[in-house]
């Protein structure tokens, strides 16, 4: 049957529902959506359902006490430590990421012979499973047959019986290194990009009028790439902030909870005493906190994607 | 501006000197990868050059042959039980099944939302977009057991079908964000052009979109390659039987020690197949970053 008016385009065969066809936006995101929909979105409802109920560890039995868990977060200590360590992980992670990103970019921003090749090395990092820069890692760290250990041990730096992973002065430090090491690559690509997409006629006017090469990066290199700056922390700072897996495998966020993150400690009641309501309130509250200060954060720097 | 030859050495001796750090780590498990376990395990200090190459590690990882027994230094019959045990033949395999299909699903169905929301105006279609990307920022932990529930009502547990799912979750915001950003970069006249030749909008985006945003897929298609081939935590909690490199090689640590031979030759393996496909699209993939962010 023939569907049309006069006013329409006089369309053949079957005639759909316009929200059906092609020319409507929902047939094209219906897949995404329904993804996120069903395995993202359900968990997180349903895991926030879970924090309203109280667990008896006795019977195991659940019951509904909207406040129980939430109250016990407040007053756990454990929490606030772990909030403490998280953010001291995130904040000195990225802090070096950026600065030592933008150093490194900034040196192999160069069309010279080789640095094609510097670039592609620099990539390296990243295609390493974190689970293996853990192991990685925990080799070159080993008190007795660890490189780096011995190397510290002849420099002088750290002494025998004072195995990284394992002091807690020095263990969340070891762990941060290892994120540094994986993920400033990252940073460099996305600081490379930047660097590369600059125009060239502001520096040429500057460099006419006198400046230095530093003044030339704070006035202008700086200025014109805060945006991707901005992206680049905002997407780090997120991944940081819910950092599981280094943790995980180097130190099970020992020696005591000296690297105990928030996720880690989640992770710990989960599986170690399979409290899912209360391990559910401490998830929770990470994605709380990290959708808060994400949303603070595209505000206040404009982040456009 | 003109560098001195002094700049232009300095600048050579930085950027090795990084390189040498940033490249150390992986020198060094390869390395370890090819040592006999004496000199892994050295009670005076690090052994460096000094020790005679094997590929046993490989052997065993790679190949399935059986384990080397640690105080005779000799092959020995560990029959079935423990022979295969550091056996990573299944994990590769369920390795590149898993990225490959999460790769092919997320790709496509990012692909789709990309055109979506990249070409059709709609009310609150940047609402859509923010709320993929804020899909980002979950951390699994919290959708970890809500999600062992679901799996294990759909059948999905601990089969290749439900991993693929679950990295295809994690991968579908990036993917839709570089996708789009590499979308929007194709001038518009030339679908509208089409489109006011009668072309459908399906029509445009295989016989236009699709092609014109080749070099963009490849660096998509990379990258969540590369997220599903590391990740971790959903995998562990997702799979028992089936098990990807990355928790394989975390069973390799047991209470008596670390096969630290076994762990650097798969490990060292695992690296390669993401290294390969990442220099394949090296200049896409730093355009790609960029996500247009310095667009204005």
């Amino acid at each position: 049957m023939l569907a049309g008016n006069a006013s329409a385009p006089v369309s053949k065969g079957l005639m759909l529902p316009r929200w059906l066809t092609s020319e409507h936006p929902l047939p094209w995101l219906f897949p995404s959506v329904a993804i996120l929909l069903v395995f993202g979105l359900y968990p997180v409802l349903y895991s926030l359902w879970l924090t309203f109920f109280k667990r008896n560890p006795a019977t195991r039995v659940e019951k509904f006490d909207p406040s129980w868990n939430w109250s016990k977060l407040v007053a756990d200590e454990r929490v606030w430590d772990a909030v403490q360590v998280t953010l001291t992980y995130t904040f000195t992670a990225l802090i070096l990421q950026l600065v030592l990103g933008m150093l490194i970019a900034l040196l192999l921003d160069c069309d010279r012979k080789g640095f094609g090749v510097f670039r592609a090395l620099m990539t390296l990092p990243l295609v390493v499973p974190p689970a293996v820069t853990g192991m990685m890692f925990l080799l070159m760290y080993d008190g007795s047959f660890g490189v780096i250990s011995h190397t510290l041990y002849d420099l002088g730096i750290i002494s025998k019986d004072a195995p990284l992973l394992a002091n807690h002065s020095t263990a969340l430090f070891s762990v941060i290194l290892v994120d540094v090491w994986q993920w400033t690559p990252f940073m460099v690509l996305i600081m490379l990009a930047g660097l590369r997409a600059l125009p060239r006629d502001p520096f040429e006017a500057a460099a006419i009028d006198g400046a230095t090469d530093i003044q030339a990066f704070f006035k202008l290199t700086l200025p014109m790439m805060s945006k991707i700056i901005a992206l680049a922390v905002l997407i780090r700072g997120v991944d940081l902030f819910r950092v599981f897996d280094y943790v995980k495998v180097m130190t099970d966020s020992g020696p005591g909870t000296a690297t105990e993150t928030l996720t880690a400690y989640a992770g710990t009641i989960y599986f170690k005493s399979a409290n899912f309501p209360y391990a559910s309130t401490i998830a929770i509250f990470t994605l709380l906190v990290v959708l808060i200060v994400a949303n603070i954060f595209i505000k206040i720097f404009k982040v456009r994607f | 501006m003109e560098q001195s030859r002094t700049v232009i050495i300095a600048r050579y001796a930085a950027a090795i000197f990084i390189i040498a750090i940033f490249v150390f780590p992986i020198f060094w498990f390869a390395l370890t990868s090819i040592k006999p376990i004496s000199a892994v395990f050295d009670k005076d200090g690090v052994i460096w050059f000094d020790f005679v190459p094997t590929f046993e590690n490989y052997w065993v990882t790679l190949f399935g042959e059986a384990s080397i027994d640690v105080n005779q230094n000799t092959r020995s019959d560990f029959g079935t039980s423990g022979g295969d045990s550091y056996d990573g033949r299944g994990s590769i395999l369920s390795s590149i099944i898993v990225a490959t299909g999460s790769t092919f699903l997320s790709t496509l169905v990012g692909l789709f939302a990309a055109y979506g929301l990249s070409r059709m105006s709609f009310t609150g279609s940047q609402g859509v977009l923010n709320w993929i990307l804020s899909q980002r920022f979950l951390p699994p932990i919290a959708i970890i057991v809500p999600l062992v529930f679901i799996f294990h009502d759909m059948g999905l547990r601990d089969t290749h079908l439900g991993l693929i799912i679950a990295h295809t979750l994690i991968n579908i915001p990036i993917a839709v964000l570089l996708l789009k950003s590499f979308i929007d970069d194709i001038p518009k006249d030339i679908d509208q052009a089409a489109m006011i030749d009668g072309a459908t909008s399906w029509q445009v985006f295989w016989k236009i979109i699709l092609p014109m945003s080749k070099g963009g897929l490849a660096a998509t298609a990379v990258l969540c390659f590369i997220f599903s081939w590391t990740e971790f935590l959903l995998s562990l909690f997702l799979t028992n039987s089936i098990r990807t490199v990355p928790v394989k090689i975390t069973t390799f640590v047991t209470s008596t020690g670390s096969e630290w031979g076994y762990i650097s030759a798969l490990g060292t393996s695992a690296i390669v197949p993401g290294f390969i496909f990442i220099l394949l699209v090296q200049s896409h993939l730093v355009r790609g970053l960029t996500m247009g962010a310095i667009k204005d």
